[in-house]
């Protein structure tokens, strides 16, 4: 706000300099005019009234002459302070008026408001850099779940949709670049409300720019930023704090998952979708020569993995044909190259150009020749969402979807990323075998997931692990229903994090330590009620032996003296 | 020569002798401290203030609250002097312009402040 005053005052200075000569010549001379009094004697007016003169005369008031009728020659001194005055005002209002419309004035007011607003934030926030396709339906997302957002983008036409768009709280919007660092503090990211900040710029520079920015000034916040060249991931990658989603190899990798262990994939796609939802029926991707349409980011991530899987592929590109093996022709899209990658022997067909037109045009094409290939699809734009969907392909890659998932997975339930990549890393078996305990012990509709702590600091867990004595506490003490201990939660255990040990699916009977962290996935009543073991005192105890321990020191006492 | 701080030192120094003009003379005696003084002293205190407005270094901060305080201090003297004549509908006596010429004495404190900083400012630029 202070930029705004001292621009205020700067303007300020000539046009008030002007009024204050105009005021000192008129009211001056006025006083200094011989006048008649109401007795007839000489004496002229005093600097008092002939202010108050002035004061209604320059402002076009006019309440006559006071407190006597004037002379002639005090009328021909108020006749020219009246035009000299009026020249003064209109100067005066007309530089007001000139900085009420200036470009740079209205900027820095709408800074000032911003960091106002932003700094009177009192509830969790998250700062989004970038309001893009991937943006816009990453903070639909984020509102939903019931965050605060605060907006940073460089385009003020797109920066003016957060104002079209429904949101249940309406986000703070700022147009400018994130890259500065001013801009960064007054975005709040040292608030102690601000959750994170996610950059989603349209160029990895900037996106880098911002991360490393964020990271220096607010060391403690969770950064999430889009890559999609590997260079930059790797850059931000080793500067360190910073999560990176590459949306490309993100999705390259998934279907390398897919080709190798579908189970992993379907149990992934399960835990993050929307509560509720079926198993997904995951299509097993076929092994055999693969087609690229397109080889820019998205199809070199897509072969790079089809390298590491020992699967033959062929792919064209308009511009790219740098290749020494010959698996990558120079060609339009059109039918005959088509047929030159050897469409007709081909299993799969990915649609991969950055055009949604040459896209559709390839699946009809390779469709014409091979009725039933496996298309991997590309959608480029939102507005080709219906023809792209209408393509019915077996698997489809929006890049925004794939953000929104990969955000929301870091941002959430950091631990529930965590496990999914030890899943990556571990077999098929594991995979079926995780699906069928959720199956079992929750249902067949996606699980929420959260991570229980076992903080000694909460009353509940300080209770079950040094207030109590009798059987270990374990995991299965957990799952139990805290209203009536035989039933059981809707919950399963998925992973249980010591120090940097990890175990995935661990043993009902696993017995805890202070300060474990247990991944749990089931409804929502289950969440709820599991938070008791948390913050209520002798719940456990309550648990393993159906008794209610006593809670004040007194009784205490007079249970041990039993 | 820069015209910008010949004319900043002008009105500087020029509100602190106006100042110092009303202030000198006998306290208590009517005759020597004459209104039309006091206006100017007034005006070019103002016009001295507005000159110091939109500097943002720390020396421009306290050049501008010296100058405040002077115009403060000489416009409740003015309001001193008014009251008396036109609400109170007495004469200005003895007792009256002792109150006005301390309050402008306080105003020539903070002028006399204005023109330390200038000083200061010249002689540490040392151009």
């Amino acid at each position: 706000m202070y930029d705004v005053l001292f621009l205020l005052l700067r303007r300020f200075r000539a046009p008030l300099i002007t009024l204050i000569v105009v005021y000192a010549i008129s009211v001056g001379g006025l006083a200094l005019i011989p006048g008649v009094d109401g007795e007839g004697q000489v004496r002229p007016l005093s600097i008092f009234h002939a202010f108050y003169v002035m004061s209604y005369t320059a402002t076009t008031i006019g309440f006559g002459e006071i407190p006597y009728p004037f002379t002639d020659a005090q009328r021909l001194w108020v006749t020219f302070s009246i035009y000299l005055s009026v020249i003064g005002w209109a100067y005066t209002l007309g530089s007001a008026i000139t900085l009420a419309n200036d470009m740079t004035f209205r900027a820095l007011l709408a800074r000032g408001v911003f960091k106002w607003r932003v700094g009177g934030i009192a509830e969790p926030f998250y700062v989004l850099c970038g309001y893009g396709q991937s943006g816009a339906r990453l903070a639909r997302a984020l509102d939903r779940l019931g965050n605060r957002l605060v907006i940073v983008e460089p385009d003020a036409i797109r920066a003016a949709r957060t104002a079209i768009q429904d949101f249940a709280t309406s986000p703070l919007t700022l147009v400018s670049d994130a890259r500065l660092a001013d801009v960064l503090e007054d975005c709040g990211i040292r608030s102690p409300h601000c959750l994170g900040l996610i950059a989603l710029a349209g160029e990895d520079a900037v996106n880098q720019a911002i991360a490393i920015g964020a990271r220096v000034l607010s060391p403690g916040l969770q950064i999430v930023a889009r890559a999609k060249s590997e260079g930059a991931r790797i850059n931000l990658e080793s500067f360190g704090g910073v999560e990176v989603i590459n949306p490309f190899t993100t999705f390259a990798v998934n279907v390398g998952i897919g080709l190798r262990a579908p189970a992993i994939l379907q149990l992934e796609e399960w835990l993050t979708a929307a509560p509720g939802s079926p198993c997904p029926e995951v299509p097993p991707v076929p092994r055999g020569r693969w087609v690229l349409v397109g080889f820019g980011r998205f199809g070199s991530a897509l072969a790079a993995m089809l390298d590491r899987e020992g699967i033959e592929w062929r792919a064209f590109d308009p511009l790219n044909h740098d290749d020494r093996e010959r698996r990558l022709l120079r060609g339009d899209f059109i039918e005959n190259v088509l047929r030159d990658a050897g469409i007709a022997e081909a299993d799969v067909l990915v649609a991969g150009a950055d055009v949604d037109a040459v896209n559709l045009g390839a699946t009809t094409l390779a469709r014409r020749v091979r009725p039933d290939i496996f298309v991997v699809i590309r959608q480029n734009h939102m507005q080709d969402r219906a023809l792209i969907d209408a393509a019915d392909a077996d698997l489809k890659f929006v890049q925004s979807d794939i953000m929104i998932h990969e955000c929301l997975q870091v941002l959430k339930t950091p631990m529930l990323g965590r496990f999914l990549a030890e899943l990556r890393a571990a077999d098929e078996a594991l995979a079926q075998a995780a699906i069928d305990r959720v199956r079992a012990e929750v249902g067949d509709g996606a699980p929420r997931a959260w991570t229980f702590e076992c903080d000694v600091l909460q009353p509940g867990m300080f209770g079950a692990f040094f207030q109590r004595d009798g059987e270990p506490f374990r995991i299965a003490h957990l799952a139990a229903d805290p209203t009536a201990p035989p039933e059981r939660l809707k919950v399963a255990a998925l992973m249980l994090e010591r120090g940097g040990h990890r175990q995935l699916l661990p043993a009902a009977d696993t017995a805890l330590k202070p300060a474990d962290r247990i991944l749990f996935v089931g409804d929502a009543v289950a969440q709820r009620l599991q938070r008791r073991y948390l913050v209520e005192p002798g719940t456990i105890a309550w648990v393993c032996s159906g008794k209610e321990p006593p809670r004040s020191l007194i009784f205490r006492w007079w249970r041990q003296r039993e | 020569m820069n015209l910008e701080k010949v004319i900043f030192g002008f009105f500087i120094i020029f509100a602190c002798t106006l100042n110092f003009g009303f202030f000198i003379g006998d306290i208590e005696r009517v005759e020597l401290h004459h209104p039309m003084e006091l206006f100017a002293a007034v005006v070019v205190n103002l016009i001295a203030t507005v000159l110091k407005f939109g500097d943002r270094t720390q020396l421009g901060a306290t050049h501008l609250a010296t100058s405040l305080v002077a115009s403060f201090q000489l416009l409740a003297a003015s309001m001193v002097w008014v009251w008396q004549l036109y609400v109170v509908r007495g004469p200005v006596d003895g007792h009256v312009i002792s109150i006005v010429v301390s309050l402008s004495g306080g105003a020539l404190l903070a002028n006399l402040f204005s023109v330390i900083l200038l000083l200061g400012e010249t002689i540490r630029q040392g151009r």
